[in-house]
């Protein structure tokens, strides 16, 4: 197996990380340097930062909680994309299968809701 | 383009209901126990799910039990039903039905042995509240149902693939139980996390194994390896690493040294009944995914793995039985005797024999029931802050209670290999495999160890009988009808597989043959 | 059978009977019931015919159990196990009848005979069995109620003392599976009519022979594999000191006979001369032990050694003349140490002290007892006319007409033998029944023989008196099966 046509590629990778690596470094010698309080804060989305102990503070668990239901529906929606590419190819088996696929999301959904996991507070 | 192409190549795969019903049946029941917590309730959840999780698993053993005899491949290759696949499937089922009924007990103490909200920061105001009043988390029930039929489809998985899949189907429940224990919350956590991690581990060795495996043999399905090893031009390390890491990952799900070192801490903190679970069914689960992988997928290359595996059985089997020795807790005295006991289940699969198989077999289903009935037992044994699992509690037991301590005493003689119990029926079962087989050094070495983890199990059975009973011997609760009844399964089965074991032999020497 | 049925069912009676006393009744019941039983399995057997198998047992079971494993349910009775198993029922009966006179502490008596009479189906198993597995099931068997009769019954030091029980039985029990296994494996069968006589490769005889030799041995126990024996002896309550010596020391002298001669005859030609020699070993051992114990219990345990020594030394003669020392030792040794062991009870309940130093005088203030003390003494040191003579003398003709310097001397030492065994019981006789009466023996608690002793004594008594005048009781019914067995191993 030749390995030609990776070639490019592996150009094109490291020329991508050479300009990250370049950035980075370059930076610090050729930027200006004003520094005021605002950019010694920790960024948080324009909100107020919240005081935090040093060593970083503790996140409530529902911030986690948030992302893994996140995943959920993301994995589903992976998983809906090829199907509706290849609808027509897989027909009806397909479409139940994906129904079953739907509907066990649904009850995980389902759980989480009724069990008050959607509710922020 | 690509639509053409894949109407062109894409065939429906066929798939036979009735062999895949009693997986469908509980999946299916799991998904509906879900549906219950959400919907239901609060006060009707319990007896709704253990309605629906008891019915589940019947009808599975039903479907099982009209499905005997099938032998084919179906859905594509990805599961294999046939004689082997459909008993560890029905022992799965019976066992976790008898567990089930451990876990649902509820009249040991206010709410079962599960905590009500697993989430609540350990040791704090609400955690002490909810220890002593909260009713248990019913969540368990579908965590459960769903584990069972993960592991019934990890006995059946015909590729890699769908192995791996049905190997997190199992985990994941299990890793949430380890973590719901009701008292010692913090152990209980612990023990989940390192059950977890390590777990993850194993995963992951056994996901990178099925890589190299592929690269070596082309499929991952168990067909094609068997017929790419000693076939495929590719690299023979390939193949070695590849099976190497796939052990891996089974051998940590069996308990097996040097893969064991989760088993005592995991054993110790989880909630007992789920320990239970543990120790009968996932053992059952995984020993069947070793014997397939190791009996169908690579039977060709058994000159390689054998004395690898021989020298890890016999490594197990001593490391089960002289750290039993230093136990001072009876659950992890139980646990290193589960690993003791997986290594002599070993050297009956090492046969590579029909005989070997069915010996296995029904070594896991006897030691299955003994386990559960144990570990019982040992949730009987309480005072006001649960379970007193110390040795030094159970000092003295057989004065206070003469019924439990003479069925643990005849439990751990089952352990022990005593004729007239299961254990010995079965030992000599895969011991009498394993000679057939010229593997002599495993059986002298079997009978070795059973020698000396005879020695921790009298020490129990001295400390009970012997010693007065002391200021701190608690008192063993009345069991509820529940408890009571999963200890009389369980100690029944080992004295009739210890008198008339012919039954059940012969089912498992007629399932002895794998459909490749 | 209804040999093993009786007392196993009399044993869950015992034990589920509410009732104290009425347990102790319906298992002594049960034990007579299985000793009735026994006495006419002679009745009916069959003419031996010379061209059969070696082993023809007279009457037999022969059921499948455990097919796929080739496991079966075959017992039978031939000449050599018939004197032993009349021997167990019968001590069983008399020690359940003494429980039902005098429980020791803490009680329960109903289970204690419970438990003596699951050791009887162990034992019994044990002579009956003729399939090696199913002998080995019995043999455990016998090994945890024994556990549990000294560690729950015992004296002070029980719980160590049923530690090494344990330990040391244990042991021999692994050694003894393998060496069947290694057998069962070898022949491919484990049907002991059909093993006896056949050949097996000399070696896997060999291998064979050594560990089950070495596995009955811890049994028997032949030196120097003995040292659990004194304790579990000192420590055991009468009744269970009483079966322990009687007939759970036969298990191995009777496994070694049957089995390790029986299945792997050249290999027991070959170990003879070592045998022989440790039998040699344990008799003077066991004889000079004696001379310096201090306790009753101890020293009859001890004299156990050197008795068992004389039988191991007519086995390893490998002569008939050998054979049917050790099935008259066996038997003779059962009544007499069972009875010396019932005495030595008496004398330790009544005086509340075992040692010799504070015993003496006996003769005294319990004329009875020391009678009788005397009696069982004389007869345990081989007096002519007395039971214990004919196994110590048949084993050293048959040393002496082996022949050769090696055995001669091994005639010779167990001669010296026989003589250290006077000097210990006499001096055991002279400290306890003779001299000026000990405070211990003046405050003996009830000094007279009650009748429930005297039942249970007086079968023995008469039984030791008859062997000794008619050996041919137990020589007679032995006769066919000695000259078959020894006929396997062809010398």
């Amino acid at each position: 197996m030749s390995l030609s046509p990776y070639i490019p590629i592996v150009g094109l990778f490291a020329l991508g990380a050479g300009f990250a690596l370049f950035s980075v470094a370059i930076a610090p010698f050729v930027g200006p340097r004003r520094y005021n309080r605002a950019k010694l804060d920790a960024y948080e989305c324009g909100i107020e930062p919240t005081p935090q102990p040093i060593g970083g503070g503790r996140f409530p668990v529902k911030f986690y909680l948030t992302a893994m239901l996140f995943i959920v529906f993301d994995i589903e929606i992976i998983f809906l994309y090829p199907w509706a590419v290849s609808f027509e190819a897989l027909g009806v088996f397909g479409f139940v299968e994906m129904v079953l696929f739907i509907i066990t999301v649904f009850v995980a959904y389902a759980y989480v809701w009724r069990r008050g996991g959607l509710d922020w507070d | 383009m690509t639509t053409d192409i894949a109407a062109e190549t894409l065939k429906l795969p066929s798939l036979d209901y009735a062999a895949l019903a009693p997986m469908l049946i509980l999946f299916g029941v799991g998904c509906v126990g879900v549906l219950v917590e959400a919907i239901a309730p609060k006060k009707a959840r319990f007896p709704v799910q253990l309605v629906l999780a008891v019915l589940g698993i019947a009808a599975s053993l039903t479907a099982i039990v009209l499905a005997a005899g099938t032998e084919k491949v179906t859905a594509a290759g990805a599961v294999a039903v046939d004689g082997p696949g459909l008993f560890l499937q029905g022992s799965i089922a019976v066992l976790g039905l008898v567990a089930l009924l451990l876990i649902s007990e509820r009249s040991l103490e206010r709410g079962g042995a599960f905590v009500a909200q697993a989430a609540v920061t350990a040791n704090s105001e609400a955690d002490r509240d909810q220890a002593t009043r909260g009713s248990g988390a019913t969540e368990v029930y579908p965590l459960i149902i769903f584990s069972l039929g993960g592991m019934m489809l990890f006995a059946a998985a015909n590729d890699l693939l769908t192995m791996f899949v049905a190997l997190e189907v199992f985990s994941l429940p299990l890793y949430l139980l380890c973590a719901m224990a009701r008292r010692r919350r913090l152990l209980s956590q612990e023990a989940a996390l390192k059950y977890f991690l390590l777990g993850a581990f194993a995963s992951a060795f056994f996901l990178f194994g099925i890589a190299l495996v592929y690269g070596y043999a082309g499929r991952v399905d168990f067909a094609g390896i068997h017929a790419a090893v000693l076939d495929s031009p590719n690299d023979i390390a390939l193949l070695y690493i590849g099976l190497a890491m796939v052990a891996i990952g089974l051998l940590f799900k069996a308990a097996l040294a040097p893969f064991h070192v989760w088993t005592p801490d995991v054993y110790q903190g989880a909630p007992t009944p789920v320990t239970a679970l543990m120790a009968a069914c996932t053992k059952v689960a995984a020993f069947g995914g070793l014997l397939r992988v190791l009996y169908v997928a690579f039977e060709r290359s058994q000159w390689d793995y054998r004395p690898v595996l021989g020298a890890i059985a016999v490594l197990t089997m001593l490391v089960g039985a002289v750290l039993a020795v230093t136990q001072t807790d009876i659950k992890r005295l139980l646990a290193y005797s589960s690993i003791a006991n997986a290594g002599y289940v070993l050297v009956g699969v090492l046969a590579i024999s029909k005989a070997g198989l069915a010996s296995s077999l029904f070594y896991l289903v006897a030691y299955g029931f003994s386990v559960l009935a144990a570990f019982g037992i040992v949730t009987l044994v309480r005072d006001a802050d649960g379970e007193a699992t110390h040795l030094s509690r159970w000092a003295g037991l057989g004065r206070r209670s003469p019924l439990y301590a003479t069925l643990f005493t005849f439990l751990l003689l089952a352990f022990a290999g005593i004729p007239l119990t299961s254990g010995f029926t079965a030992k000599f079962g895969v011991f009498a495999a394993a000679i057939e087989a010229d593997q002599t050094w495993l059986v002298i070495a079997g009978v070795i160890t059973s020698a000396i983890i005879a020695f921790p199990y009298l020490r129990v059975v001295v400390m009970m009988w012997l010693s007065e009973p002391g200021e701190s011997t608690p008192a063993v609760s009345l069991p509820g009808a529940l408890t009571a009844a999963a200890v009389t399964i369980g100690a029944a089965a080992t004295l009739l597989l210890g008198i008339v074991p012919q039954p059940l032999l012969d089912m498992t020497e007629n399932a002895a043959h794998f459909v490749r | 059978m209804v040999l093993l049925v009786v007392p196993a069912v009399g044993a869950v009676t015992a034990a589920l009977v509410r009732h104290d006393l009425a347990g102790r009744i319906a298992g002594t019941v049960a034990a007579a019931v299985a000793f009735l039983a026994t006495l006419p399995l002679p009745i009916g057997r069959g003419t031996r015919v010379d061209t059969g198998p070696a082993l023809v047992p007279w009457h037999q079971v022969d059921v499948a159990w455990v097919p796929s494993l080739d496991l079966r349910f075959h017992l039978g009775v031939d000449g050599i196990s018939y004197p032993l198993v009349v021997l167990t029922a019968l001590l069983t009966l008399l020690c359940c009848g003494y429980t039902l006179w005098r429980v020791p502490d803490p009680g329960r008596g109903r289970l204690l005979v419970a438990l003596l009479l699951i050791i009887e189906v162990g034992i019994l198993g044990v002579f009956l069995a003729l399939d090696l597995i199913l002998f080995f099931v019995f043999f455990e068997l016998v090994l945890l109620p024994m556990y549990a009769v000294i560690a729950g019954w015992g004296g002070p030091g029980r719980r160590r003392a049923a530690r090494m029980f344990v330990l040391y039985t244990l042991l021999g029990s692994v050694l003894l599976l393998v060496g069947l296994v290694t057998v069962v494996g070898a022949a491919g069968t484990a049907d002991l009519v059909q093993l006896t006589g056949t050949r097996l490769g000399t070696g896997t005889q060999y291998a064979a022979f050594v560990l089950l030799a070495i596995g009955f041995a811890v049994k028997s126990p032949l030196w120097p594999l003995h040292t659990w024996l004194p304790d579990a002896h000192t420590e055991a309550p009468t009744v269970g000191s009483v079966i322990l010596a009687g007939v759970l020391l036969k298990m191995g002298t009777y496994g070694l006979l049957r089995v390790a001669v029986g299945v792997a005859p050249d290999a027991a030609q070959g170990a003879a001369p070592v045998l022989g020699g440790f039998a040699a070993a344990a008799i003077i051992v066991g004889g000079l032990v004696c001379l310096a114990q201090n306790e009753v219990k101890r020293l009859i345990a001890y004299s156990s050694v050197g008795h068992m020594g004389f039988v191991l030394l007519g086995i390893a003669t490998l002569q008939p003349v050998g054979f049917q020392a050790a099935l008259v030792g066996n038997v003779a040794h059962g009544l007499i140490t069972g009875l010396l062991f019932f005495l030595a009870g008496a004398v330790k309940d009544r005086a509340h002290t075992g040692e010799l130093a504070k015993l003496g005088g006996l003769r005294e203030t319990a004329p009875g007892l020391s009678g009788l003390l005397g009696f069982a003494a004389v007869a345990s040191l081989g007096l002519p006319g007395l039971a214990g003579f004919w196994g110590e003398a048949f084993a050293i003709v048959a040393a002496l007409r082996t022949g050769g310097a090696y055995w001669n001397v091994l005639g010779v030492v167990a001669a010296f033998g026989a003589a250290l065994a006077a000097a210990y019981l006499l001096r055991l006789l002279r400290r306890t029944t003779h001299g000026p009466a000990s405070p211990a023996v003046l405050a003996l608690d009830g000094p007279r023989l009650s009748a429930a002793e005297l039942v249970a004594w007086a079968p023995l008594v008469l039984l030791i008196v008859a062997l000794g005048l008619l050996p041919a009781l137990v020589l007679g019914p032995g006769a066919a099966a000695v000259d078959a067995l020894h006929g396997v191993v062809g010398r």
